[in-house]
């Protein structure tokens, strides 16, 4: 049998100190009919909103003219010729990494200007051929496009050169940190930590960059994507009573049965579990939060947590991307489904006439609503693989 | 003594209902009630999804066992000093 592939994308960014926006942008899309995953990076001229917005202009173009497989010199050209000119370099600035992944093997990455990607495999560099065009219309840019076919634990690594000159014109750093030290800083880490998450390992370059910078205030902005062609990191989650009493024992053994982490998020669903594979469940303190019940402890189960609030709340934190500094069951469930590849949402339908009670103080979601909610975000922003099922 | 224990339900209705107010009990105990409660949490407990035996009202607290409906931080503490006060009696 086939290995089961999944294409992670991680990606992170800095802004340059002071400014409120980051000049480089990372989008990424994915074709689900043709099992294909584009990610582009590019970096705005100079920074700031101005930067934004050029960066902004450059990927989307780039992603859609990747998208409709349009001839790639003459898409560039398209895209300098939209970009406005910088009038002291002459030049429509924008630069730009794409990195178009099927999941059955091939790659094609092309590159303007940005320092060159790095692949990994077997946890050193490869370095990989690439094929220079250049359009006679702009002869002082040129695109660098590369092939690979991809294999299992493969890692695309690439970055604005806010990374490579992170430190320059400081004593240790006199011309940066250059391409090289970044890589050698990801090789290692990757030595230390074979399956680091893509996630995880954008962030690390990017908060290794900043340390490389005088007060570890960023000069640049800096921006990392990482395509990490890994096992599927699979997610059970289980979320409500079943319409049917009888079917509580097909629904405990989901849980038992499951490859994978699982998380149980509804008091009534925990109990039911809890009785059902005569399992003891204890709330866990260590989650206090005023907004938020407490997770509970259940032996097997990777997370257990209260149902309708704290799914709102992971939908309000996956929404605006907000940063997971409160130790809480629902950030843990946030964290959870970020770290997870597949995700299968077993969803039981039964309705809880108690949250219909008019006289509560505030209005809760149906339970439904929110998982639907959630999975178009996960799907969306996140490009998990989802199936959801109601019992 | 034995030390009076307080559990408070935290399940979706009890929380929305004022739950987490009672919960301050974890951290900011009373002087005079200092080593004489223990409180825990716990998931749904189910009254409030029982109509009939007009307990249907949240939150829900158990002290030593007993239900207390339409809980709140004062009248848990009040329930709490009384049993000690009875107790005391004895
Ligand atoms: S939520 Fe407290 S009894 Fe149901």
């Amino acid at each position: 049998m086939k290995e089961e592939l999944f294409i992670e994308i991680g990606s992170a960014y800095t802004n340059k100190a002071g400014q409120d926006i980051c000049g480089d942008t990372i989008h990424f899309k994915k074709i689900e009919d043709e099992m294909r995953t584009i990610t582009v990076l590019s970096d705005g001229l100079g920074s700031g909103v101005k930067a934004n917005i050029l960066a902004n202009m450059t990927s989307h173009m780039a992603l859609k003219f990747v998208e409709s497989n349009m001839d790639l010199l003459r898409s560039s050209e398209v895209m300098m010729d939209a970009l406005p000119i910088c009038q002291i370099r002459k030049i429509s600035y924008s630069t730009f990494t794409i990195v178009d992944s099927n999941i059955n093997g091939k790659t094609k990455i092309i590159e303007m200007d940005n320092p060159p990607f790095v692949f990994i495999r077997n946890q050193k560099e490869q370095v990989i051929k690439n094929r220079t065009l250049t359009s006679p219309k702009w002869s002082e840019r040129s695109l660098h496009i590369s092939q690979i076919t991809t294999l299992l634990d493969d890692r695309i690594i690439f970055f604005s050169d806010g990374i490579t000159q992170a430190g320059i014109g400081t004593k240790k750093y006199p011309l940066g940190w250059r391409r090289e030290g970044c890589k050698k800083f990801t090789l290692s880490l990757i030595k230390k930590h074979p399956n680091i998450s893509a996630h995880d390992l954008a962030n690390e370059i990017i908060e290794e960059a900043k340390r490389k910078e005088p007060n570890n205030i960023s000069g640049d902005d800096m921006s990392c994507a990482v395509v990490y062609f890994r096992k599927p990191r699979k997610l059970l989650l289980l979320s409500g009573p079943p319409y049917d009493m009888n079917k509580d024992k097909e629904y405990a053994e989901m849980v038992s049965l499951y490859q994978g982490k699982t998380a149980i998020c509804g008091g009534t669903t925990a109990n039911i579990i809890e009785r059902e594979l005569c399992l003891d469940c204890e709330i866990d303190k260590t989650s206090f939060d005023k907004k938020i019940p407490c997770a509970s402890i259940m032996e097997g189960v990777d997370l257990v947590t209260e149902g309708i609030l704290t799914l709102t709340e992971v939908y309000r934190l996956l929404k605006h991307n907000i940063e997971l500094k409160n130790d809480n069951a629902a950030t843990r469930l946030t964290k959870l489904l970020i770290n997870s590849d597949n995700i299968d949402f077993v969803i039981g339908t039964q309705i809880n006439n108690a949250h219909q009670d008019p006289n509560l103080p505030v209005e809760l979601e149906i339970r439904r609503n929110i998982i639907k909610k959630i999975v178009r975000i996960l799907k969306e922003n996140y490009l998990k693989e989802i199936t959801i099922k109601y019992i | 003594m034995e030390k009076i224990k307080i559990e408070i339900c935290v399940g979706t209705t009890c929380f929305v209902m004022g739950a987490s107010s009672i919960q301050a009990l974890e951290f900011e105990i009373p002087e005079d009630l200092i080593g004489k409660i223990e409180v825990t949490e716990s998931r749904c407990m189910e009254f409030c999804k029982d109509h009939k035996d007009g307990h249907h009202k949240g939150p829900f607290v158990k002290i030593n066992g007993e239900v207390m409906a339409d809980a709140t931080y004062d009248k848990v503490l009040d329930k709490v000093r009384a049993i000690i006060k009875k107790k005391e009696e004895n």
